[in-house]
């Protein structure tokens, strides 16, 4: 099987931004930025390049800074052809009968091209903002059940009976099935690195989604996501030129000014996910370089999404291929602009990839 | 001002549908597992919305079941394939969490030129509450939306912060960074209806419209004068039947009768048994062959529903009968026929032109009079 690429859809008023530090979240996240609004003139000259790039869906992110993705994606999807739409979402906030029934819905007039990246949660404070007051755990535990029932609806079961601690359903029935053209059920991605988080996606989930690590370290977890019949996908950034040097040139070009760095850093400190803290600590040591192409000195800045792989196309074509002996099978990519980047990405590294994914086809 | 009038989105795949009778047992079925109803049905929503753009029609109402598709998603892609045509989303509160809600309609706000308005139904059957996960009891539902929506109003104000805590609710902190986005207007009109005192209220205390089925202006008259002291318009749900003669309009509306056996089966009011306005709909339809006066009838609610409580006759007689119902301090009017495109082409080019055309009048004797 081919390596599935992906890309982070850009915010509102983004795609028009001219440099990545206005990207940052102290930026982005104040009530009067672009990036609390739909953005349909960037967002759909970003998605005819992400389809001319050879990108399969975009993730949309879910935040209260932010339009909603479920909403946006079904405009995105009817001004659009080709690409799919992962929309991520918070289980807690709504029943799952509805959720279903939206997702469908969805799903019927965007011709199928929706996934769904659920998410347990993000910070306390955010989360208590949208009326969720469980802990850390206990969300993962109300997502495994929202999950189930969703999964039953998406069977097809005649009616639809639950009891559990968090949701209850009698008789369950909603007539607007998922429609597309090669599933009865969206693609489930769950996301986090906690154990509870691994257990969701291993056992409702179609794909584990992570950060990424290096190979070795990824190694073990990804074995034991595919042993139970789960695909893994890793979130990265990546930064792509002519040659390493220019490369990390371009890398360190980055680093945002010293107030904007603190703030991040204060903002990343307040959350209880597990996500951010590990990342946080890898940025501090050895300059955030975790092996010759993987960096994680954006991290204080620009989240804990931003580990980045930066080189060479020919580099970098070769660090996927080696995701793919440990078992990876997609990637979520980000990139500083994200629309530059991807264009580097479909024009010079995934041919690289293409090839070598056919060279192994054919025996020699 | 102006009457403002609105219509039923019909159901997906009914625009295609060519007889009335056709279009009828369609509703009829579209609670059956394998009805194409259930689908979104692009084509033949934008050709219903471009007719109804024509006929002058402010909005049309996307009603809220487990039998069809969900109204938010159906009211953005068509919206964003539309420019003129308000959308009114119906919602069953209690099954999503305040702000996530506030989210989802202002993102689609911002997408559609503002062009969404909220019909709030706390709920119907039981059966069909307890299958999306809601086991509160009548009351205890629009109490809950209440608090509902006075945290939707708090964000919609523009608080630094939302908090609240409630019986039902609870939010700390809160806050949306997307606004609601209109060119008029900071926060959607919210139509609240039913027909029980709790439904009354909550319309009154948090909505800007109450909406109800038509009964006669006489029978409205206390109930409409009440609504609009509070503050609130009033909005009327009915169905229409025009015709060029009232013996063409009665016998088009007999018509629509189902086929002996088949509507004893479908009597559908005991359906929503948690619904005043579906109880009070069983006891209405058996006086006087249902004919409330000359021109209203419930004919067809025993077999329908109550929203199916019809006015009809002439242009001129509906012209006048809106007229009427206008001078007891009604506003608007969310009307369906069968088939809804028919109708809704029918209505705008013989009865709207007529009432516009009083509406002129009325206005220049008001001007003139001391």
């Amino acid at each position: 099987m081919k390596l599935r690429f992906h890309w982070m859809f850009p915010k509102g008023g983004e795609v028009a931004m001219k440099t990545a530090q206005e990207t940052a979240r102290v930026f982005t996240n104040t009530r009067t930025s672009p990036a609390a609004l739909p953005d349909m003139e960037g967002w759909v000259k970003f998605a005819r390049s992400a389809e001319d790039a050879g990108i399969e869906s975009v993730l949309f992110s879910f935040s209260r800074y932010e339009p909603d993705t479920l909403i946006s994606a079904c405009a995105m999807g009817r001004a659009t052809t080709k690409l799919k739409y992962i929309a991520a979402y918070r289980s807690g906030f709504l029943q799952p009968a509805t959720f279903v029934q939206q997702v469908n819905t969805l799903s019927a007039l965007i011709g199928g091209r929706v996934a769904l990246n659920i998410v347990a949660g993000s910070s306390a404070a955010e989360q208590r903002g949208y009326g969720d007051f469980l802990e850390h755990d206990e969300r993962y535990a109300r997502a495994g059940e929202f999950l189930a029932i969703c999964n039953a609806f998406w069977r097809g079961d005649e009616e639809v009976h639950f009891d559990g601690q968090y949701y209850r359903v009698e008789g369950g029935k909603i007539n607007t099935p998922f429609v597309a053209p090669d599933r009865t059920a969206p693609e489930i991605y769950v996301s986090g690195h906690s154990e509870p988080a691994v257990r969701l996606a291993l056992a409702q989930g179609s794909c584990w989604l992570r950060l990424i690590d290096t190979p070795e370290k990824l190694r073990p977890s990804v074995r034991r996501a595919r042993e139970s019949g789960v695909e893994v996908c890793l979130r990265l950034g990546v930064i792509c030129r002519p040659t390493h040097e220019e490369a990390l040139r371009a890398a360190a070009a980055l680093l945002p000014g010293e107030e904007v760095g603190r703030q991040e850093r204060s903002r990343l400190n307040k959350s209880d996910s597990r996500h951010f803290k590990e990342a946080l600590a890898t940025a501090d040591i050895a300059e955030g370089w975790m092996n010759r192409n993987l960096w994680a000195g954006l991290v204080p800045y620009y989240g804990s999404s931003s580990v980045t792989l930066v080189g060479s196309p020919e580099e970098l074509a070769e660090v996927f291929l080696e995701y793919k002996d440990v078992g990876v099978t997609q990637f979520i990519i980000s990139g500083l602009p994200k629309l530059d980047e991807m264009v580097i990405f479909g024009r010079e590294i995934l041919p690289l990839i293409r090839k070598a994914e056919q060279r192994e086809r054919v025996p020699s | 001002m102006n009457l403002r009038f609105h219509w039923m989105l019909p159901k997906a795949g009914e625009v295609a549908l060519k007889t009335a009778q056709e279009a009828a047992r369609y509703r009829l079925e579209s609670r059956d597992d394998d009805s194409p109803s259930a689908v979104p049905d692009m084509d033949g929503w934008v050709k219903f919305a471009r007719s109804a753009e024509e006929a002058g029609i402010d909005s049309v109402l996307i009603s809220f079941s487990r039998y069809e598709p969900e109204p938010l998603m159906s009211a953005c892609a068509l919206g964003r394939a539309t420019t003129k045509l308000k959308f009114i989303v119906a919602y069953r509160l209690g099954l999503v969490q305040p702000p996530s809600f506030v989210q989802q309609v202002n993102t689609l706000s911002a997408l559609i030129g503002g062009r969404v308005s909220l019909n709030i139904v706390a709920g119907s059957s039981r059966a069909e509450q307890h299958g999306y996960g809601d086991f509160f009891e009548h009351d205890a539902r629009y109490a809950r939306a209440g608090e509902f929506l006075a945290i939707c109003h708090s964000f919609w104000r523009g608080d630094e912060r939302v908090d609240f805590d409630g019986k039902h609710y609870r939010v700390e902190g809160g806050q949306i960074n997307t606004p609601f986005v209109a060119p008029d207007r900071t926060a959607p009109e919210i139509y609240v209806s039913g027909h029980s005192e709790a439904a009354v209220r909550l319309a009154c205390t948090q909505g800007s419209c109450w909406l109800r089925v038509a009964d006669t202006p006489e029978t409205l008259r206390p109930l409409v004068a009440r609504a609009r002291e509070g503050g609130v318009g009033v909005c009327l749900r009915m169905g229409v039947i025009c015709r060029p003669t009232r013996e063409e309009a009665i016998s088009a509306a007999e018509a629509l009768l189902p086929y002996d056996g088949v509507g004893n089966q479908k009597r559908s009011p005991t359906i929503n048994d948690d619904s005043q306005m579906y109880r009070e709909a069983t006891t209405i339809a058996d006086v006087a062959e249902g004919w409330l006066n000359r021109s209203l009838w419930t004919g067809l609610v025993p077999y329908y529903s109550p929203v199916w409580t019809t006015l009809l006759g002439t242009p001129e007689e509906l012209a006048e009968a809106f007229l009427e119902y206008k001078k007891i301090g009604v506003s608007e009017f969310i009307l369906s026929g069968c088939p809804e495109v028919d109708e809704v082409v029918i209505f705008g080019r013989e009865v709207l032109p007529l009432v516009r055309e009083a509406e002129r009048r009325q206005e220049k004797h008001a001007g003139i009079s001391p």
